[in-house]
């Protein structure tokens, strides 16, 4: 897909992406994974503090706002939701920039996949690369400041799948009762999880 | 989402290394960058400019390139040495919109980055972006060949989007061209370069 990560934001230049890309691998060399897990979670949290905070009166506006972009929620991804609380990103915001990685620099870096181990180990999170790293804590933090109808946002992430079709989703622990809070049953989280790129759940605490 | 992350991120790093830091991580990822795109080879100008206009050299990376074919360098003996090659769009243009219409505004980190690279290095950053470009095209020449001759690129002009341009005077006497084209192109693009064969001799003023 050539054209748009985001039917409402203008497009990025890859070309930035990648550039971030390296950035991060640099820094990977100097701080290790652990430091570089440090850092793309201190990156997310910055961001999220750096834009505005909202409120809604009822669940409905809220939902109206996220699936028309006003969300800071839904600022960078192309975010539907398929019941009042289970969200489905259809592609992933970073596959312009990955795909144009491949083509032009070459196969991703390994750090990528060791940091999102690491992360997943220490969060029990879902990423599949680093780039989930800031996703997921872009979300969580941003939830945070997000309140509907007087109580802050919580989100949860169920499932992601990185643009070649690797998948990972939460732990069999956990699974249940997010599906339950998501109003998924098993078979459903099946059918999100071939057809986009993220599935979580956004739930008013 | 990464490009407008990445505006946190050099927040961040001028506050644990300073402008001067960021500068010089900025230009070893640019290096890092241009030598893992590798070499490539062309068997003269035409075939050069054929293929910058296709996107198949290491600068489309960047995005759309012009090589503007009626403004060739020409060395003592007259015979074409290189041609200036020139962007309607500098590739961090849309992350500035995008992190207006997100975040609210750009951050000041990325002026004082620019700040610093026009004060010690070159002054001609409009935009933190322009020192990781500037150094990445400069290395991506020495791995391109024409006719046997591997290149040398002299950025000479850039536009910001709030229409202030900075034109390389130090990079124009050596190529021996007009303020007053330059002056003319920027009208048009946002960011002007030349590629030139290393150590050719030119026509002194």
């Amino acid at each position: 897909m050539d054209s748009m990560e985001h039917g409402r934001v203008i497009d990025s230049n890859p070309f930035v992406d990648i550039a971030t890309h390296l950035f991060l691998e640099d820094l990977a060399s100097k701080v290790g994974v652990a430091g570089l897990n440090n850092y793309l979670i201190s990156l997310a949290n910055n961001l999220a503090a750096s834009m505005p905070e909202e409120e809604y009166e009822t669940w409905d506006e809220f939902l109206d706002a996220l699936k028309n972009g006003h969300s800071i929620l839904s600022s960078f991804e192309d975010v539907h939701a398929v019941t009042k609380h289970c969200v489905v990103t259809r592609r992933s915001p970073f596959e312009r920039g990955w795909r144009e990685y491949a083509k032009r620099v070459g196969a991703f870096s390994k750090v990528h996949r060791e940091v999102a181990e690491y992360y997943n180990a220490k969060a029990k999170s879902t990423a599949v690369n680093s780039l989930h790293i800031i996703l997921h804590t872009f979300r969580s933090a941003a939830s945070k400041r997000i309140q509907v109808g007087g109580k802050p946002l919580r989100y949860e992430q169920i499932g992601t799948v990185w643009v070649d079709g690797e998948r990972n989703v939460v732990g069999d622990d956990r699974l249940p009762g997010m599906m339950k809070r998501a109003g998924i049953s098993k078979t459903r989280l099946g059918m999100l999880l071939r057809n986009n790129a993220d599935v979580w759940v956004l739930t008013a605490e | 989402m990464l490009d407008v992350a990445l505006v946190s991120l050099i927040e961040d790093l001028i506050d644990k290394a300073g402008a001067d830091g960021v500068i010089e991580f900025w230009q070893r990822v640019g290096e890092n960058l241009a030598n893992r795109i590798g070499k490539e080879a062309y068997m003269g100008w035409t075939s050069f400019n054929v293929a910058v206009r296709e996107g198949r050299t290491a600068y489309s990376i960047e995005g759309d390139v012009t090589p503007l074919t009626d403004m060739a360098i020409a060395d003592v003996d007259g015979d074409v040495v290189g041609y200036i090659y020139a962007m309607k769009q500098c590739c961090y243009f849309p992350t500035a919109m995008r992190v207006r219409y997100t975040v609210g505004r750009l951050s000041g980190a990325d002026l004082a980055v620019a700040r610093e690279y026009n004060e010690n290095f070159h002054n001609i950053a409009w935009c933190n972006f322009c020192v990781f470009h500037e150094r990445f095209r400069e290395e991506v020449a020495m791995n391109i060949a024409v006719a046997g001759n591997p290149l040398e690129c002299l950025l000479l002009a850039t536009r910001g989007f709030d229409g202030e341009t900075r034109i390389s005077s130090k990079n124009l006497a050596k190529i021996n061209i007009n303020h007053e084209h330059i002056r003319a192109l920027l009208r048009n693009y946002e960011c002007v370069y030349a590629l030139l064969m290393r150590g050719a001799r030119l026509k002194e003023e």
